[in-house]
């Protein structure tokens, strides 16, 4: 970066914070292209996805660089530290959304190979749909500083968890009445597995956001759990 | 280097000076037909005119006075129409600022219309760009206007419940080497396009596979009814009216479907106009009465009195989910059941999706994108068998069936609930099921009050 540039103490932070945004954006492309790809069989998307996940490893290892600069050099204290180690900790989660994401895709890879199962496809792209959805709204709350919007990501994980055990029927019942479908069955679980981990990381960062803004950890209360079918 | 609040300035009241009205009309005039990038080109020609002859004027050429400020007042009063007219503006419009290449978090954005700030959710004018947009296409896009001095356009799904799917084009308008440089970034909404192209595709789906099986039993009959059936007079009965029920099944499915299509397509255009939801569901309980004394249903309702529950609705798609919720209840409540419904006024998000029943497993179908708002909050609950929890996350999805549940004489189209969804989505509210096996289930659809 140019350091020529001096910049004030608060650009730097403001800076961490834009640059989290920035991969945030990045992730949610990533993880929206890698459903569409499986999705609509496309392969070209899905190696894209592959090939950019570069990108993020990249921005989470300069993010983390930059933080541990600024605790080194500024020393910020209470809100402002919390500030970096959120950032840090958000670039995280995120790039381990990113890692998922590659993985949804190189499934994609082997999916196009198998017969197209449409009823399937839709219920995967309704989760997919959701989990995207929380991981806009939770990046969304970081950027505006909503702590009311975070706290609503994370109270509704159960929703992601429904749809998954939903799904994971879907899957049993398809691969017991037809064991040629087994081998792209067992990929769209994990595909399924992934976009559960991906609504997970979204419900960290939510708590993450909860102690950036608060000062508090989240641990002491108890979030509305479905029990049962988590398999 | 001007801090980019006081850069914006002299591009507005160069903007006067200049007199580039008639330009400005014309951008105005070109916009309103949704002819962006003419529109585009005018405001830039009109904001590099205004720059230049402005800054002439600044520095001594003078260009003579504005005439509807004679004597050449202040310059903040020359400044409003100027404002007005981005704001003006029914496409969301946003000027971004940007200082160094490769450093991709300094852009900002230093204006922003009301549009814009509407569509993006913004809480300040101006801001760090990545705060009101992270989309890589757009950022990208963005800085090839800044940097590269080339216009550059991308897709920019703005995702949400709504899934709203915008264009973004950005154009450079210029700024010093090394110095600060300035773009605009104009959106234009492109869900209508892209929703079309979806519906009709899923149209076409549904449609053939959902009417191939009515209309295959149909032509089964006529076969057998021309064939070995022709003189036995009970058999043509039955057949016939076996054949009824097959039609007036796939002209309602035909309605459904139609009915679907035409919310889908406007369900991102929030419904304008006043209803009382109170006096929709006495209507509703009206019509449905005759049908569930037939069935031995008892209908109680709690709803508070006229003018209270007043909301900004389309009347006719309300009554259309009271009508289906209430109408669905009645399928699966048995002889001697009761249905109650219940609608309150005033609650949070939060409070509308709170338990009723207890041990009852409970999903979100559609939960609204900014819960600060008030509800009304009808709820239907049915003395029926319920809906088992692996079910649940499926109900909204179109022609999806709980298996080995049978919905009684009058089989449904499938499509009941999804309607109820898109409605409810198109009305900005949520919608919730909540359920005990073996003793009920309740739907909780909520509306913001107006």
């Amino acid at each position: 970066m140019n350091e020529h540039i001096v910049k004030s103490y608060e650009d730097e932070l403001n800076a961490l914070t834009a640059e989290c945004a920035r991969m945030g954006g990045l992730t949610e492309a990533q993880v929206a292209d890698s459903l569409e790809a499986v999705i609509r069989r496309d392969q070209a998307l899905a190696e894209q996805v592959v090939a950019r996940d570069e990108r993020l490893d990249i921005l989470q290892a300069d993010i983390e660089r930059k933080a541990i600069r600024l605790i080194a050099l500024r020393q910020p204290m209470a809100n402002d530290l919390r500030r970096t180690v959120a950032a840090m900790k958000i670039a995280n989660n995120l790039e381990r959304c990113g890692d998922l994401a590659k993985n949804i895709a190189k499934r994609t890879m082997v999916l196009a190979e198998a017969e197209p199962m449409a009823a399937l496809t839709r219920s995967i792209e309704r989760m997919g749909r959701l989990v995207s959805g929380r991981l806009k709204d939770v990046l969304d709350a970081y950027t505006a500083s909503n702590l009311e919007r975070a706290l609503q990501v994370w109270s509704r994980d159960d929703e992601v968890d429904e749809h998954y055990n939903s799904l994971f029927r879907e899957l049993l019942t398809y691969m017991m009445g037809d064991p040629r479908t087994i081998t792209a069955c067992a990929h769209l679980l994990f595909v399924a597995k992934n976009m559960e981990r991906i609504g997970d990381h979204a419900t960290n960062i939510a708590e993450i956001i909860h102690y950036e803004i608060t000062g508090d950890e989240m641990m002491s209360v108890p979030r509305p759990k479905t029990d049962g079918l988590t398999v | 280097m001007p801090p980019p609040s006081r850069y914006t300035l002299p591009i507005w009241t160069a903007l006067a000076s200049a007199g580039g009205g008639a330009l400005v009309i014309a951008a105005l005039h070109m916009m309103h037909r949704l002819d962006i990038e003419a529109a585009m080109a005018g405001i830039i020609l009109v904001l590099a005119a205004g720059a230049l002859i402005g800054w002439g004027g600044a520095s001594g050429i003078g260009l003579g006075e504005d005439p509807a400020a004679p004597g050449g007042a202040d310059e903040l009063s020359r400044e409003p129409p100027y404002a007005a007219l981005v704001d003006a503006l029914p496409d969301p419009v946003l000027l971004v600022t940007g200082l160094e290449p490769d450093d991709p978090t300094g852009r900002r954005y230093v204006l922003a219309n009301p549009a814009a700030r509407e569509v993006l959710n913004l809480t300040s004018p101006s801001g760090l760009l990545v705060t009101a947009i992270r989309d890589p296409d757009v950022l990208e896009a963005v800085d090839e206007a800044l940097f590269g001095q080339v216009a550059a356009s991308a897709l920019y799904d703005l995702g949400g419940t709504q899934e709203r799917v915008l264009k973004a084009f950005a154009q450079p308008l210029g700024g010093e080497d090394g110095g600060l440089r300035t773009a605009v970034l104009v959106l234009r909404d492109e869900t209508d396009i892209r929703r079309a192209e979806r519906t009709r595709a899923d149209f076409l789906a549904n449609a053939s596979h959902e009417l191939r099986t009515p209309l295959a039993s149909l032509s089964g009959f006529i076969e057998t009814l021309r064939g070995h059936a022709r003189s036995d007079e009970a058999a043509r009965e039955k057949f016939l009216a076996i054949m009824q029920t097959q039609a007036e099944r796939m002209s309602r499915l035909i309605d459904d479907l139609l009915s679907l299509s035409r919310i889908e397509l406007n369900e991102h255009i929030a419904p304008a106009g006043e209803m009382d939801l109170a006096l929709a569901i006495m209507d509703v309980l009206d019509s449905l009465g005759p049908l569930a004394r037939e069935g031995r249903v008892t209908l109680t309702s709690d709803i508070p009195p006229v003018g209270w529950a007043v909301t900004t609705g389309d009347r006719d798609q309300l009554v259309q989910v009271v009508q289906n919720l209430v109408d669905n209840a009645l399928k699966y409540t048995p002889p001697d059941g009761g249905i109650k419904v219940r609608l309150r006024t005033d609650l949070s998000a939060a409070e509308a999706v709170a338990p009723v029943m207890e041990d009852s497993s409970r999903l979100s179908l559609l939960t609204p994108d900014h819960g600060t708002t008030r509800y009304l909050v009808l709820q239907v609950t049915d003395s029926g068998p319920g809906i088992a929890r692996e079910h649940l996350p499926r109900l909204t999805e179109r022609f999806y069936r709980v298996e080995g549940q049978k919905s009684g004489a009058r089989p449904g189209t499938g499509l009941g609930l999804a309607i109820v969804k898109h409605i409810i989505n198109r009305h900005r509210g949520g919608l919730a099921v909540e359920s005990v096996e073996g003793s009920g289930a309740t739907f909780t659809a909520y509306v913001p009050m107006s």
